[in-house]
């Protein structure tokens, strides 16, 4: 029975994202990086009331019409508070700041309306080794009374860290490496988009915040939230996209801001697959959506 | 070539809200999308591709020069919709009612979506004149010092904002004010237009009791009624009201005058076979209009009264008097307006209209106002009340508008 880490209300990201930027371990000199291991705990929210006008500012931001059925990456962006607490925890092994997302894979089971009392979830598994480090996902689920109306599974990479031995993870489906080239649509994407995105999602991970912020972290500008690049391809399709619905993508690379990039997207046999593309033609999100599948 | 029928299949709107309110993040495309997307789920057409769909705003942005294109793009129709807007004040819903209508009945269409949208609440601001010419110029500048000289002639003043205006240009009257003249030239009493206006409180609520509105309305934003509506208004209660258009003696509150609002309204319109084909319910035929216009620059006529030079030439060019009528539906513009287009009415020797008949499930006073969307509210609500009393009941509906003009429709149940 994994440990249940229980709130009230949605608990608030910039605190513990604050505390845990400031604990950013440092390999110590001489010694081999301890493994780290991954706790059986469950973040919930037994009942989470939406709020429209924050749903409104996250659609305008995103691209998507603000209607009373809510985005599938909405429901993510719900779940990434428990999320957050998890890697609070003391003992969780990795802190969020630095984290490498890797890939998202995402279903809608039904239409979920902005007016629907949600149970919210989140917990971390599969941890194992990577070329460049470990790997774990993080998983969120929401509920509608007992009905699974949403669950989703963030791949994360965490740069030069140690999979306990024996471990391996369980590989996540991810998208094709056969993306659709011919752009049909130009974004530009302002400097301050990731303050933006931050402002509507609660992802104030400061990667994405400032130039100066980023540069902490490695990067000369700062980043978009990889889940604004999905949530906005995703917004890009429109009334194409199915009542119920499965969204998978694979960030290839990190979009910098400001900045162009080219959206292209095709039919498949049941769905859509999309790339996000650079100036240099290489794809920086590539994805896939179709119909969830009856489970 | 024989002209067809174009019929009333049904309509959706999303309940209207007062400005600054639950929708005041939505913009028009959102409103009208999601309303489209109402009438789509209610009529299951997902996917489909329509002949056309025509709506308008009255305060739009220039970047939704392409609004109704853009709202079906996010919709759930077929992206080979075509679309377009079309603009005439607050009777933009009911000009494009007509518009479809006319093509359905020409040939040129058979199943069209017509609504309007507004939003008071995300309405455009615009720069000052100065300011706007110093950009263009700046713009159109090759050189940085030319780009600085154009900002040469800007004075501080010219930096603030100019909020939307909804004043008439040539008069410099906001409608209030305009119509504050016509009540008083009408000699419109505040008790008249205080019952006027709690009696469309009282049937409007009246009729979203008796569940008259479950297939015209999807919820939105959490909204399941209009929310301005005052079940519970009372003649006493508005009469406590401070007035606030017109000079001492004035008469007008925002009691009997509608409230700036946000909401979208939509009619489903087919040629009548058609409609057949597919069982579709077939509520009303539209079955002519007429617009007109007032001379109102000069204060030779009203501002809002044009309803009351459309509705005569309709009837003489129908061989009707208002007398054939079974339901008629005149837009509370104001309290006033509707007393004001019955007084002309009678003064011109065609009679009047009982009470029993007009606005016989309230109207804007009650519901809002949000301009473009009330044409499509009264379009739909109407067809409804005609089809429940029968074959060949007729509806008379009049919208008044900026500028002085007024349509008038006659729609009659099949």
């Amino acid at each position: 029975m994994p440990q249940v880490l229980h709130f009230d209300e949605l608990p608030s990201v910039a605190g513990m994202l604050a505390k845990q930027v400031t604990r950013v371990r440092l390999p110590r000199l001489g010694s081999a990086p301890a493994p780290r291991t991954l706790p059986d705990r469950r973040a919930v929210v037994t009942s989470h009331r939406q709020d429209p006008d924050r749903l409104a500012r996250y659609d305008r931001v995103c691209g998507y019409t603000v209607r009373d059925e809510v985005p599938a990456s909405w429901l993510n962006v719900l779940t990434f508070p428990l999320q957050t607490a998890l890697m609070a925890q003391p003992d969780f092994g990795f802190g969020l700041a630095g984290l490498v997302h890797v890939s998202n894979t995402m279903t809608l089971h039904r239409p979920v309306s902005v007016t629907e009392q949600l149970w919210l979830s989140a917990w971390a598994d599969n941890l194992g080794p990577h070329r460049r480090g470990a790997t774990f996902d993080m998983h969120g689920e929401v509920r509608v009374g007992s009905e699974v109306v949403w669950s989703g599974t963030s791949t994360y990479l965490v740069n030069g860290a140690q999979a306990p031995a024996g471990t391996t993870a369980r590989p996540v489906v991810e998208p094709g490496d056969d993306w659709p080239t011919v752009r049909s649509q130009t974004w530009r994407l302002p400097a301050d988009l990731g303050r933006q995105y931050a402002a509507v999602s609660g992802d104030v991970n400061p990667i994405h915040l400032h130039p100066a912020t980023a540069r902490l972290f490695g990067f000369k500008r700062p980043i978009v939230h990889g889940m604004w690049t999905h949530a906005r391809a995703v917004a890009a399709l429109a009334g194409a996209l199915p009542a119920a619905h499965t969204v998978r993508v694979r960030f290839a690379k990190p979009v910098l801001l400001p900045t162009k990039v080219g959206f292209a997207v095709e039919q498949t046999a049941d769905g859509h697959r999309f790339a996000v593309v650079g100036s240099d033609d290489r794809p920086r999100v590539v994805g896939v959506v179709e119909p969830a599948q009856k489970g | 070539m024989a002209v067809r029928n174009a019929v009333i299949v049904g309509g959706n709107r999303i309940p209207f809200v007062k400005a600054g309110g639950k929708y005041a993040q939505a913009s028009n495309v959102d409103m009208l999308t999601a309303t489209i997307d109402g009438l789509v789920a209610r009529f299951g057409l997902a996917g489909e591709k329509l002949d056309e769909v025509v709506a308008g705003a009255v305060l739009k942005h220039s970047r939704d020069f392409n609004l109704t294109r853009e709202a079906v793009l996010g919709s759930a129709l077929d992206p080979h919709t075509p679309a377009c807007d079309l603009a005439q004040a607050c009777a933009t819903g009911l000009e494009a009612v007509t518009y479809l209508a006319n093509k359905i009945r020409l040939g040129q269409a058979d199943v069209g979506i017509a609504g309007g949208v507004d939003s008071a609440s995300d309405a455009p601001i615009v720069v000052s004149e100065p300011l706007r010419r110093a950009l263009l110029k700046a713009n159109r500048a090759r050189t940085l010092p030319d780009r600085l000289k154009a900002f040469a002639s800007v004075r501080p003043a010219d930096l603030a904002p100019v909020p939307p205006g909804v004043v008439e240009p040539r008069t410099g009257l906001s409608m209030g004010e305009s119509q504050a003249l016509t009540t008083a030239k009408w000699g419109i009493s505040r008790e008249a237009q205080d019952e006027l206006s709690a009696r469309s409180h009282q049937r409007l609520a009246a009729a979203w009791d008796a569940g008259f509105f479950d297939d015209l309305v999807t919820p939105y934003l959490g909204v399941t009624r209009d929310g301005i509506l005052r079940p519970d208004t009372s003649v006493a209660a508005l009469g406590k009201l401070r007035s606030v258009f017109g000079g001492a003696d004035a008469t007008m509150t925002a009691g009997n005058s509608t409230a700036l609002s946000d909401g979208a309204a939509v009619v489903l319109i087919a040629d009548e076979d058609e409609a057949r084909r597919r069982n579709w319910p077939v509520l009303a035929r539209v079955v002519d209009t007429q617009v007109a216009a007032t001379d109102y620059v000069t204060g030779n006529e009203d501002l809002l009264l044009a309803g009351a030079r459309a509705i005569p030439e309709l009837l003489e060019r129908n061989g009707l008097t208002l007398a054939d009528f079974d339901a008629v539906e005149v837009h509370e513009a104001f309290a006033s307006t509707v007393l004001a287009t019955l007084a002309a009415l009678e003064q011109d020797g065609h009679g009047t209209v009982d009470v029993d008949k007009l606005n016989v499930h309230g109207s804007s006073l009650a519901a809002g106002h949000p301009f473009a969307a009330t044409g499509g509210r009264i379009v739909a609500s109407l067809a409804k009340v005609l089809s429940e009393k029968g074959p060949g009941s007729r509806g008379l509906i009049s919208v008044c508008a900026a500028g002085g003009q007024a349509v008038a429709t006659i729609l009659e149940a099949v």
